[in-house]
Parts: structure tokens; sequence; C-alpha cells
């Protein structure tokens, strides 16, 4: 599956889901065909998620709402690892993506 | 006039500043003018500020989050007319005013929103709102912009609210100010 713009692009790779790009779509209804290439990611019973965040350069707050949601969903599979990869280049990600382990402990979270 | 927050500035004559003004022409203010004004200020401002040594990649991303956030917000919620940007940067300081005509009803009810996301730890309110929003499939999850910026960032935010020139509407004006690296 995959959403191509040449802005941004989403992606998954199995159970690894990869963004790379500018994201900063209008709202919820915007970013919903992303989202829904995320729960299928989840619909296939994967045995673990990846979110592959290192190349993506921008997010607005619309899009870190979605990464949130998309964790709350995950915490109705307690046992299934979840892992969040940032950049340390990518400033946004230090920032915001710290948020996404106090909504589910289950998220390990790497930035490399 | 309401005023809400902090809408205290501190950058003065002898600041880097810079007003650009988005007016409504023929081709209507659109969400693109939000990321084309930001990535423009963030470039400006961050080799104005890397001048002193300053790491520009820092600097340039929490200006264009800044920028982009409350313009995107001037975007969603105006009436037709100018959208102004003033910045200002001094010694780190970097300040940021957005002004533009809303409804007064629009303007109401954002006056509600601030007092309840200004009442409380914005790091704590911005998972209970994440929380609340995911729970609510209709929910728009306003709000958390303001909170990201306020908890991730570290932004002093203010707002006042008058009367507009233009009829029954109100001018907002959004002040924002960060610490740069």
């Amino acid at each position: 599956m995959e959403i191509k713009t040449g802005e941004y692009n989403v992606w998954n790779e199995g159970s690894i889901i990869h963004y790379e790009g500018t994201l900063r779509l209008s709202g919820t209804d915007a970013y919903q065909p992303i989202l829904e290439l995320m729960q299928q990611v989840l619909a296939e019973k994967p045995q673990n998620v990846v979110l592959d965040l290192t190349q993506l350069e921008f997010l607005n707050s619309s899009g870190i709402n979605l990464l949130a949601k998309f964790t709350i969903e995950l915490r109705k599979h307690p046992d299934m690892p979840v892992k969040v990869v940032g950049s340390s280049k990518i400033p946004w990600q230090s920032k915001s993506l710290p948020n996404l382990q106090k909504l589910h402990k289950g998220v390990e979270l790497v930035i490399v | 006039m309401k005023t809400f927050g902090d809408t205290a500035r501190i950058n003065g004559s002898g600041a880097f500043a810079m007003r650009i003004t988005i007016s409504d022409g023929p081709l209507g203010v659109s969400w693109q003018h939000a990321s084309e004004t930001c990535e423009f200020l963030g470039d400006v401002f961050a080799l104005h500020h890397a001048k002193q040594g300053a790491d520009y990649n820092e600097a340039r991303h929490s200006i264009v989050y800044l920028v982009n956030e409350l313009l995107e917000n001037a975007i969603k919620f105006r009436v037709p007319g100018t959208i102004s940007v003033d910045c200002s940067l001094h010694q780190g300081n970097f300040e940021l005013t957005v002004s533009n005509d809303t409804e007064a009803e629009v303007a109401s009810r954002f006056q509600a929103l601030i007092e309840e996301i200004t009442s409380r730890d914005p790091g704590e309110l911005l998972i209970e709102r994440i929380e609340a929003n995911a729970a609510d499939e209709n929910s728009s999850g306003s709000g958390l912009g303001l909170l990201t910026l306020m908890n991730d960032y570290g932004a002093r935010l203010g707002w006042d609210f008058r009367s507009s020139a233009t009829g029954g509407a109100v001018m907002l004006s959004t002040h924002a100010a960060l610490t740069l690296n």
C-alpha cells in the first residue's frame, strides 16, 4: 500500500510504515487516507508495528494528532511490540514523539 | 478589548523585524499560503540567528512550526480580509503576531477554548485532549496545535480581541514568543 504525492509519501513494507517529506494537511478528514493505510497494516494482525519517521521533515499538529490517535488504537493490542523511529536531525521528532509514550507505555521510541 | 495569556512584547526597535501581509486578491488566500510564508520566514530569521553562531536547523524548524500553526488557524477561522504576520528577533527572542478578522461567534467560542487551555499544565492538558479527541470521532482536535506549541516548544502565547473596522467582525491578534537556542 502506498500514498505518494511528491510532497509526501507514506507506504508500508509488511508491518513497517514509512513516512517521507512534508505533511501539513488541513485536518482530520484530509489525514483519513493515511490513517486508513495504517489501520490496514494493523488489520493484518502483524507480530509488531514499526513507524519509520526518519524521513518525515515536517508534520503539523493535525498530523501529530493522527499519530496519537493510531497510538491509542495500538493500546488495544497490549502484547504487540510497537517501535517508533525518529531522527535527531529533525527537531519536531525529539520534541513531540515522547508524547506517544505517554499515551501507550508499550511504545519503544528510538531517535537515531 | 479582551486580552488572554501572555501578550507582553520585549523586542524593540533594535530587533531584526519583518511584516508580511497576505491579502485577499484575485487568487484568494489558500492553505498553501501558510506553508510558503512559514518556509520563507523560517529561512530569513534562522539565517539571521545563525550569524550569532546558533543552530540554524533547530531555529528554522521552531520558527516554521510556530508560524505554520498560527497561520493555519488564521486561514481556517478568518473572514475574508487581510492576514498580517509580524515577526521580530533580538538576542534569541523570536516574537510573532498574526492578526486577522473572524466572526464574533467564532471569536467567542475561541475565547472559551483559550480559557480552558491556559488554565492548567499544558502537558497534562495535551494528553487529556488527545485522549478525548480519539474517543470522539467527530472531534476536530481543536486546541491541540496551541497546546503542542506551549508544551513541546515552550512557546509563550497570548491573544487579544478587538472590534474590527469591518462591520460585525472581531479582529483577533495571536501573539507568540519563543526562545531560540
